[in-house]
């Protein structure tokens, strides 16, 4: 059922907490618009921060795969995202030591190549390990991989980080040129405070444009996945690995599958970063990343895609917000405050709502399935059985 | 520097360690979960002796380089732990109706929030505390040992607090609860054992034990926000090659990480004298074996023993 | 690998001299048995016996120290629980966990082994077939549940429903794995006699139709009543096995189950 055919329906549909995150997000967006179209809020800098929203919204995504599908507590985020980063960027940038000067899709191959070496080797030795014990040491091997990047600078330049990154269009046909080909305009929708679209906003759109499309391609392979058999393993494996495992599902290649497919999500994270930022030094590693991509997750809900987008949003939301603040109100460092705000959403979360804002609602059962298979003969369906069928997850 | 040089420093490193790795590790099995915060309880520790120290300055005589106003001041630092630590239990943990993977991860959300306030307080930048910076010890610069008796100070004091806690552990009702709870928590709930009270004096110990390596801390190296997460895996790492749950295990692990770490240089020389491995390989060992990657090879070592034995070194195999 | 004293089609399950120990004691002392196909068999014991250590061996949750399993007189001795139970050995729980999130029939849903929508390329490369087997999967489920007179349960979250509504559906999951033989820990602890009554019922239909059973059960009156041969664990090892009459008048079982066992 969409949204579109049956408006009204939809919205009935909708749990509190589904039409509360609507309600909110409608505001945001209307707040938005509104400081867009008085000039208050760059064109340019929205997009930007727009990009950012689905860069973080890739990050959850790829963390959901690991944790809200499987329990895998991966702390190793970081790790993920900047080995994107500096793979792509070692490739393409013009102060890469090693090679360079690759077209950004031969720099996102190497990327996500490099990721899932990276994952079997860090999942190799650690999906075996207790959960609590899979958190310690995957924070210290991302910790590992940081010292690394830092440290051997015959390889990444060390601590002064890669410069002379290319946009991710740069080589193609049409779009290298497009932001430049694109004339400058002036919308003047409200009388004297004209909106003026540049260069820098036309490359703008296309990092959103690029970013969408990675973030699209996710969630459409993870909804997918997510209400699959395979899913159902790795739900299991959640609740229970021992009752897998006594149902003949080889857990251990299970949870590998959830951790490589994560990580490679990330990793793209890490590639939109470096054609984002056009700079990756070693600070992009830090374990912060980690705890972002976290937060997101469990205030969005464990296991909940969409709820993974929201959080995505809302990260954007405290990073930006706190840079905001200190700009216009407050004269506190921005990065404490962000520490801070994250530290107090992550306790609110588990006191309040450990389930999160947007857990999973549906059942998870292959669509055709169950309008082929479906129940005719139990009558007594519930909100839950109408709803398997449904188009969101 | 000389072996015993390597030797001393690792000494006064890995006095730092065990006061956090005893806490850490008596909280792991006591609360049942990896508390996150714990090496941001170490520099709430540090802060606060920071704070009373330029408050109630030197006081007079001094002891091993340290004016007794330091001592206040450590005194000072260790409350402060442990009273932050058994608040957040009682206002935060406590009431949570988590397991203790949500435990873990809202510890985290306390570390953060530890960091957050004293950065927002006192800046991201280092400091020290005011006091003089000491000469090495001249009798012991021949043998190539350079330590302060500021280095001395950590470990005497480091020394006293373990042996209290031992004499704790070994001779009062307490510590045989503590114990008893550390090694099997239902047995010691079903024996009768009042855990909620054995929990919160875990607390108050681990977190005071903490809040002392945190001052120390501060004295070996700086003070900055980020202390004590830079310190938390290396703890880590020394818990768990000890074995979780075992007092006596982390004082072991801390002290064998303690030395590794600040051993690493030493080793590489080692690497670099010895002709027995192949060109290649004694290339790569000399350039992964050193100081900047001293950290990293803890943390590889703390995998590999959770692969192998879990239990910890002196612990029984896996199960 | 099948030339015991028994043709290999009337042995589903052999354990010879299985031997666990844990810090020095030894929780299984050369435990030998035999199930054959197409018996309700009784696994007995004392508390602390070793029963279910036994059944974590056998199911290989956990590595013997010494012996060997077999099923359907294939070594199994050593895999993980995830090949044994491909070899057609399933077990259940004596206190399952919660499916968060699943409704009752997801949670079936666990149950058939290899399903093509378990392979992660599979749900791109062809969806179809992914989607037939989990139509045919399901209306399976809907069937063996209805058969359960469960299947009004179908829908309902799995973490609403009663301990024993849960026995019988993991009873009813676990007969879509197909078992050649289905290992239960306690079916009928803490469940109510009405449906105590049920589950006997249904263990011995499905037993009629062909599925082998090995039981671990305390509710003595159930398991005398419903299972034959039975055997009889003390301290380990097996005390003795035979009829349910024969191990009742045994007076080494009522030695044992009155703590004297010498």
């Amino acid at each position: 059922m969409s949204l579109l055919d049956d408006p009204q329906g939809a919205l009935d549909d909708l749990t509190r907490p589904e039409g509360w995150v609507l309600g909110v997000s409608v505001t945001f967006l209307l707040f938005l618009l509104v400081a867009l179209l008085t000039g208050a809020l760059g064109p340019t800098y929205f997009l930007f921060l727009v990009g950012l929203a689905g860069m973080y919204a890739l990050l959850s995504l790829g963390l959901n795969a690991q944790w809200g599908f499987t329990g895998l507590i991966n702390f190793s985020v970081a790790a993920f995202f900047g080995i994107g980063a500096y793979g792509s960027a070692l490739m393409t940038a013009s102060g890469s030591p090693i090679a360079g000067g690759f077209n950004p899709l031969v720099g996102l191959v190497v990327a996500l190549v490099v990721a899932f070496v990276l994952a079997l080797l860090i999942g190799i030795p650690t999906l075996r390990l207790r959960a609590d014990y899979l958190a310690i040491a995957s924070l210290g091997l991302a910790e590992v991989v940081r010292l690394v990047v830092l440290n051997e600078r015959w390889l990444t330049n060390g601590s002064a980080g890669l410069r002379g990154i290319p946009g991710f269009f740069a080589g193609w046909p049409v779009l290298s040129t497009f932001p430049e080909a694109m004339p400058g305009l002036r919308v003047e929708v409200i009388p004297g405070s004209p909106v003026i679209l540049e260069t820098a906003f036309w490359q703008a759109s296309l990092n959103v444009l690029l970013v969408l499309a990675f973030a699209g391609a996710a969630y459409f392979v993870l909804r997918r996945a997510h209400r699959s058999p395979w899913g159902r393993v790795l739900r299991t494996i959640r609740s229970d690995e021992d009752l897998a495992r006594a149902l003949g599902k080889n857990t251990y290649s299970f949870k590998m599958q959830s951790f490589v497919i994560g990580s490679l999500i990330m990793a793209l994270a890490g590639v939109f970063y470096t054609h984002l930022n056009l700079y990756v030094g070693p600070g992009d590693l830090d374990p912060i990343t980690t705890f972002y991509a976290w937060v997101a997750v469990i205030l969005g809900g464990s296991g909940s895609n969409r709820g993974a987008l929201f959080g995505g949003i809302v990260i954007v939301t405290i990073r930006e917000g706190t840079r905001f603040l200190n700009d216009v109100a407050l004269p506190i460092d921005p990065a404490p405050l962000r520490l801070l705000l994250i530290g107090v959403v992550i306790v609110a979360v588990m006191r309040y709502r450990p389930q999160g804002i947007l857990p999973p609602q549906r059942e998870l059962i292959w669509p055709s399935a169950v309008d082929r298979g479906g129940t005719p003969e139990t009558p007594d369906t519930g909100v839950r059985e109408q709803k398997g069928g449904g188009d969101d997850e | 520097m000389t072996v015993l040089g390597y030797l001393a420093n690792g000494l006064v490193f890995s006095s730092i360690i065990v006061l956090g790795s005893i806490g850490l590790s008596l909280v792991y099995s006591i609360a049942d979960f990896a508390n996150f915060a714990h090496g941001d309880t170490m520099t709430i520790g540090a802060y606060t002796s920071l704070v009373t120290f330029g408050a109630v300055g030197g006081l007079g005589g001094a002891v091993l380089g340290l004016p007794y106003g330091f001592f206040v001041a450590l005194v000072a630092g260790i409350a402060a732990a442990a009273i932050v630590a058994v608040g957040t239990e009682k206002l935060i943990y406590e009431p949570l109706d988590v397991d203790s993977i949500g435990l873990l991860i809202t510890s985290i959300g306390i570390a953060f929030i530890y960091r957050a306030v004293i950065q927002i307080r006192f800046g991201s930048d280092f400091t020290r505390f005011d006091l003089q910076p000491l000469r090495p010890i001249e009798s012991l610069v021949p043998y190539g040992v350079r330590i302060t008796l500021h280095d001395l100070a950590i470990v005497a004091s480091a020394v006293v607090l373990v042996v209290g806690l031992h004499v704790l552990l070994q001779y009062t009702d307490l510590g045989r609860k503590m114990r008893a709870m550390a090694d099997n928590p239902d047995l010691a709930r079903v024996s009768g054992i009042r855990t909620k009270r054995v929990k919160l004096w875990t607390w108050v110990i681990g977190a005071g034990l903490a809040g002392a390596g945190g001052v120390f801390l501060g004295l070996f190296n700086q003070l900055s926000p980020r202390m004590g997460f830079n310190l938390l895996l290396v703890i880590f790492a020394a818990v768990i090659l000890g074995g979780i749950g075992s007092v006596y295990g982390a004082m072991a692990g801390g002290f064998l990480i303690g030395m590794i770490n600040q051993l690493t240089p030493f080793f590489s020389t080692v690497v670099e004298a010895l002709p027995i491995w192949p060109g290649w390989l004694a290339t790569a060992l000399e350039n992964l074996i050193t100081i900047e990657y001293a950290n990293a090879i803890a943390f590889l070592i703390m995998v590999a023993v959770l692969l192998v034995r879990p239990n910890g070194i002196a612990g029984e195999g896996a199960t | 690998m099948s030339e015991g004293a028994l043709p290999k089609d009337d042995v589903v399950l052999r354990v010879d001299d299985l031997q666990k120990s844990f810090g020095g004691l030894a929780a299984t002392d050369h435990a030998s048995f035999a199930v054959e196909r197409g018996t309700i068999t009784g696994l007995i014991g004392p508390n602390g016996a070793g029963k279910s250590t036994l059944f974590n061996l056998i199911s290989g949750f956990y590595e013997p120290d010494g012996g060997t399993v077999e099923v359907n007189g294939t070594d199994v001795t050593g895999m993980e629980p995830y090949q044994v139970a491909e070899h057609g050995l399933i077990r259940t729980f004596q206190t399952p966990r919660k499916l968060e999130g699943m409704t009752v029939r997801e949670a079936m849903l666990i149950g058939p082994r290899q399903q093509p929508g378990e392979s992660f390329l599979r749900l791109f490369a062809s969806p179809g077939s992914v989607g037939e087997s989990e139509a045919a999967n399901l209306a399976e489920a809907e069937r063996i549940l209805a058969e359960f007179e469960i299947d009004h349960l179908a829908t309902q979250p799995a973490t609403d429903i009663s301990g024993g509504q849960m026995k019988l559906v993991e009873l009813a999951r676990a007969m879509l794995a197909e078992p050649e033989i289905l290992l239960l820990d306690e079916p009928v602890a803490g469940v109510n006699p009405t449906l105590a009554k049920k589950l006997k019922d249904q263990i011995r239909r499905l037993n009629e139709q062909g599925t082998t059973f090995l039981l671990i059960e305390h509710d003595m009156e159930f398991v005398m009543d419903l299972a034959d041969p039975i055997v009889v664990l003390d301290q380990g090892h097996v005390l003795t096995e035979g009829t349910p009459e024969g191990v009742r008048n045994d007076d080494r079982v009522i030695d044992a189950y009155l703590g004297g066992g010498t």
